[in-house]
């Protein structure tokens, strides 16, 4: 049952709400479902609406993305196609409207696409808390999570040479991570210089790969390199079963759609 | 019949209520809001507009589907204390004032693309947003905008079909935006 809902004007104002005992609320599409059920402990919200936090800045060599930005609106952005596809296949359009990308940071697998994206893109996330502002590495983010009464307020990375989203589900549109793989890579000559993996469906949070990766270096982008680097990831991922695909058929699909990747075929 | 006291009724019936602005199918309107008023029970309880269905209350069956500052969202995600003072469109906004229906609405009718009509205003919402932000979709961009709102009906084809021809009609006639409510709400994705 909620108790209160305080809509702070800024990021100063969110903070000094937090001192309560209070629930972040951003997009509200996980954590709304949960509350609209009653049998839920009194709780008070803090909603992100009016924190300013929002907003896409594409530089040079660099993107920003704040918090609060929605998925509808990275997809509308014709200087984010590097993401288009991937929020493209999170949900429908009217829960995309609503959820934002620091949110998808903290949803639990087979949910958080984006979340698997931005770690193959090395995103750099911010952080606001009590003591102030620091950046951490996504990957520690969502190995460690935050502290009590910090926030992410945005996040940021360098486009790669190449990106490649891959998402495997049981329908065409609007139906959660059965396998995800995100990859950014440099090719030179036809080999591959540089390699980040991540993937989604895979594990109890998205799974940074490199293993796979270490495979993938050096060695022509071609069938026997993807299948190597599948084989090496073999003792990284931890399947699991839920209602849309069983550990077994995650750990069976993968390779294939590894090579869907990479490949493209 | 009395409660016990400290049930979760009991605790909600002292949460303060606070009222809420919202801009409504181009009207100023007021109502009274508890921190659990979702946008849909403001909608409907609130403002009697009850065109917006509750389906799930999970965000997953699109039924509830409005336009929250032009932007298709589903509205009983939305606690309506955090949308005071914003515009909204919902499914009795898309007719013009004297009560004529919409391009898009006169679609679903002719193409025959409701059965039991409980996720039609949802469905008319979503394919509304789609066409403002693609007036002339195709096919797949049809099947993709709609892919939130389940008909349990299952009589999905003749909706997408009805889509497809309020766009075709929008450009014979030269108008875009087929569904484009008579408010002046912002148009188009943001």
């Amino acid at each position: 049952m909620l108790t209160a809902v305080v809509v702070p004007e800024g990021l100063e104002a969110v903070q000094a709400a937090l001192v309560e005992e209070s629930r972040l609320l951003a997009g509200g599409t996980d954590l709304m479902p949960r509350l609209n059920d009653r049998a839920t402990p009194p709780t008070r919200l803090v909603s992100l609406r009016r924190a300013g936090l929002d907003g896409i800045a594409v530089g040079a060599d660099a993107v920003r993305i704040g918090a609060t930005t929605t998925l509808a609106r990275i997809e509308d952005d014709d200087r984010l196609t590097i993401l288009r596809g991937c929020v493209r296949s999170i949900a429908a359009r009217p829960v995309r409207g609503l959820a934002t990308v620091a949110g998808n940071l903290f949803v639990r697998q087979p949910h958080g696409d984006l979340a698997v994206a931005l770690l193959a893109l090395d995103a750099e996330v911010e952080i606001h808390g009590p003591g102030g502002p620091r950046a951490q590495r996504l990957d520690q983010v969502l190995a460690a999570g935050l502290a009590p009464q910090e926030l992410v307020t945005g996040v940021r990375f360098t486009p790669p040479q190449t990106f490649r989203y891959h998402k495997a589900a049981r329908r065409r549109f609007n139906s959660a991570s059965i396998v995800t793989v995100a990859a950014a890579l440099t090719v030179v000559d036809g080999v591959v210089r540089d390699a980040r993996i991540a993937l989604g469906g895979l594990g109890p949070r998205p799974l940074r790969c490199e293993t796979a990766e270490g495979v993938l270096v050096g060695r022509p982008l071609d069938e026997p390199t993807v299948r190597d680097a599948a084989r090496a990831a073999e003792t990284v991922i931890e399947p699991f079963d839920d209602a849309y695909a069983s550990a077994w058929y995650r750990r069976r699909v993968f390779p294939v759609h590894l090579r869907r990747a990479l490949l493209g075929r | 019949m009395t409660r016990p006291a400290g049930s979760p009724q009991e605790q909600e019936s002292v949460v303060p209520s606070q009222i809420v602005t919202l801009t409504v199918n181009g009207s100023p309107r007021e109502l009274i809001a508890r921190p659990s008023t979702t946008l849909l029970l403001a909608l409907r309880e609130g403002l009697g507009l009850t065109g917006t269905k509750r389906g799930c209350s999970q965000g997953a069956c699109g039924s509830c589907t409005v336009l929250l500052e032009g932007e298709p969202v589903v509205a009983c995600l939305v606690p309506v204390l955090t949308v005071d003072g914003a515009s909204v469109t919902t499914v009795e906004g898309l007719a013009d004032a004297d009560g004529g229906l919409s391009p898009l609405q006169e679609a679903f009718l002719d193409n025959f693309a409701q059965q039991c009509g409980f996720c039609t205003p949802g469905m008319l919402m979503s394919s509304c947003a789609l066409l403002r932000r693609a007036p002339a979709p195709d096919r797949d961009e049809v099947e993709e905008a709609l892919s939130g709102n389940v008909c349990r009906c299952t009589g999905y084809e003749p909706i997408v079909g009805a889509v497809l021809d309020a766009a075709e009609r929008s450009r014979v006639v030269g108008r875009s935006g087929a569904g484009v409510a008579t408010s002046d709400v912002p148009v188009g994705g943001h």
